[in-house]
């Protein structure tokens, strides 16, 4: 009991400030005393073309992002892990966490600068003559993909580097020394005994995918309509709250169920 | 019995107290320049305190309707197009214009732009075509100079879910032959799904133009005025066209809140505010532009400002409400168009 006692701080904040506004917004996108029933609500979301097509894009941009920022980060991670100098290895460390520390706008705005028409992209390929003419790289979902892999492609090194750094040494040493080499090593060893810290990586990089707004809204523009740019639009400029509420739900249940998913495929690998 | 006389005078001072506070919503720009041109004087004139609660339109919309039957604030900064919002959402009272000294001092687009007196246009913009002079050689004179092949692809036009994008469809539709009045706008979303390819994006904030003419990616766009200061900042060699098929006119508002407590200081808030010595007050400092016409300011101000007999002719204002009836299809229409 004593040992509970101590999150009491962190629960009543939490549910106070998280648990009361969730249940709030959960209860208000189906039932209003006032409005009655509005399963409706989800029914336009879900046969409106727009929406489909922001549920979608969102959707798999956040799969994307998750996918390549485990390819990176894992390699990058197993490099951090096996510094044996110290200072160099928490050197490593603050330049993965370096980024984090600027305002996520400010970095956001620094790829105009960088995919631009007399961007740098653009300058370089025209100087090797791949091309003779700016191509448009801005207002594009690869835009959006590169802005938010940037994001947060650190929580997934941070996340996998923490879980390594907890595998015990010898585990991969015996591994090796019953002759068990490359690929294997890997599947059979590293990924099962990583598989939380993969969770929880990928969680963190799929949530703030499909939450951030700066960066669709910047980066990719009106073209590129994505779930959290429709909320904006639904619930800032014409203020339907029942469309701005159902798209908060719908976000908040699929970060839930990539959430569960994850961690049912990662039991599975571990089990297989 | 000195007692209850001390007791009375504290009394009558904490009265006297709260009723020396005008609660006022508005934009959290130029707050200094506010205090210095409204609230310090409008203390002095009259001993009431202005107190500010500030914000984008949108959020403090949602605020008036969440104190709807106990409103805090009394009186509310509005663009014309929440104004009219907040009519629609029962949450603004009439304005008795005769209880105005300056009310006939204003020009008549101002008096009573969302209809019913529920609000006063204080400042005007309007949105004029700005363009790149060194890159683009065609001279520009007309909206439909969006379609000339010259500029195709250095382009940028505001979002519909900008203040002046509706507006702008509407005027398309005109500038076309139609109806602006049509509630489909047919042409005009035919004509942006003809010209979407050769836009650059459509932008949403006027920080975000300025940025786009900086990178060298948009070359020309409408621009509105009361951030055209910003853009000859840039150093870049730009000119502001009015086209001859009309400027766009655009009105800030103020409107009294529902069930508003202080609802004398409240006429006297906006009587001061279109007063004379508050427009060029605020005219000189280049935070709003004048709708006194009494306001008169030397050139290289009013070269900022939208100001001046022809530029002032030459702006198109659009009924606001119908923007409101319309927007939520125009937004569905307009994400269907231009969303990949």
């Amino acid at each position: 009991m004593k040992r509970y006692s101590l999150l009491l701080p962190a629960l009543i904040f939490l549910f106070i400030f998280f648990i009361i506004p969730l249940m709030t917004v959960l209860v208000e996108s189906i039932y209003q005393p006032a409005k009655g029933w509005l399963f409706v609500n989800y029914l336009k979301f879900f046969t409106q073309r727009i929406s489909r097509v922001a549920y979608t894009r969102s959707l798999l941009m956040g799969l994307l992002v998750v996918a390549v920022s485990a390819l990176i980060g894992y390699p990058t991670a197993m490099a951090i892990v096996s510094v044996k100098n110290d200072s160099l290895k928490s050197l490593l460390l603050t330049l993965v966490v370096f980024p984090q520390m600027t305002n996520s706008v400010a970095r956001t705005f620094s790829w105009l600068a960088v995919l631009g028409r007399e961007g740098m992209v653009n300058n370089l390929l025209i100087s090797l003559r791949v091309i003779d003419t700016p191509i448009r790289l801005l207002y594009t979902p690869g835009a959006v993909f590169l802005g938010l892999l940037q994001l947060f492609l650190p929580l997934m090194i941070i996340s996998l580097t923490s879980s390594l750094e907890n595998l015990p040494k010898d585990v991969p040493l015996a591994a090796k020394s019953l002759g068990a080499t490359g690929f294997r090593l890997f599947t059979k060893i590293y990924l099962p005994l990583t598989s939380e810290g993969i969770v929880s990586g990928c969680t963190l990089v799929f949530t703030g995918c499909i939450t951030a707004y700066v960066t669709p809204a910047v980066l990719g523009g009106s073209r590129v309509l994505m779930l959290s740019t429709l909320l904006f639009q639904k619930a800032s400029v014409t203020l339907d709250w029942n469309m701005a509420t159902v798209i908060a739900v719908v976000m908040f249940l699929t970060t839930l169920a990539v959430n569960y998913s994850s961690k049912l495929l990662s039991k599975a690998g571990v089990k297989s | 019995m000195k007692r209850s006389v001390v007791i009375l005078c504290l009394v009558v001072a904490a009265i006297s107290l709260a009723a020396t506070k005008l609660n006022v919503s508005t934009w959290g720009f130029n707050l200094d320049l506010l205090d210095k041109n409204i609230s310090k004087p409008f203390l002095e004139k009259y001993g009431v305190e202005i107190v500010r609660e500030v914000g984008n339109n949108s959020v403090r919309l949602t605020k008036l309707i969440s104190q709807k039957d106990n409103p805090v604030i009394d009186v509310v900064h509005f663009a014309d197009y929440f104004a009219a919002l907040a009519v629609k959402n029962g949450l603004l009272q009439p304005i008795d214009v005769t209880k105005l000294s300056n009310f006939n001092d204003i020009y008549d687009f101002a008096k009573d732009p969302i209809k019913g007196n529920y609000g006063i246009g204080y400042t005007v913009y309007s949105l004029g075509i700005v363009y790149r002079t060194d890159k683009i050689k065609k001279p520009i004179t007309s909206w439909k100079d969006f379609w000339a092949k010259e500029v195709a692809g250095h382009i940028s036009l505001p979002d519909i879910t900008t203040t002046q994008g509706p507006v702008l469809m509407m005027h398309i539709n005109k500038v076309f032959g139609a109806d602006p009045y049509d509630p489909e706008l047919k042409v005009a979303y035919e004509k942006v799904r003809e010209l979407s390819k050769n836009v650059v994006t459509f932008y949403k904030t006027s920080s975000e133009l300025i940025n786009l003419f900086k990178m060298g990616e948009v070359w020309m766009a409408p621009v509105t005025r009361f951030s055209w200061g910003q853009f000859l900042d840039t150093g870049l060699p730009l000119t502001w066209v009015v086209p001859q098929d009309g400027m766009l006119g655009f009105l800030n508002v103020i409107s009294i809140v529902k069930g508003a407590k202080n609802l004398d200081a409240a006429y006297k808030y906006i009587d001061f505010l279109i007063s004379y010595e508050v427009q060029y007050a605020e005219a000189m400092d280049l935070v709003d532009s004048p709708v006194n016409t009494k306001v008169v300011v030397p050139n290289e101000i009013a070269e900022k400002l939208t100001y001046g007999f022809d530029h002032i002719n030459s702006l198109v204002f659009y009924d606001t409400n119908f923007i409101v009836e319309n927007y939520d299809k125009w937004i569905d229409k307009w994400n269907n168009l231009i969303a990949q």
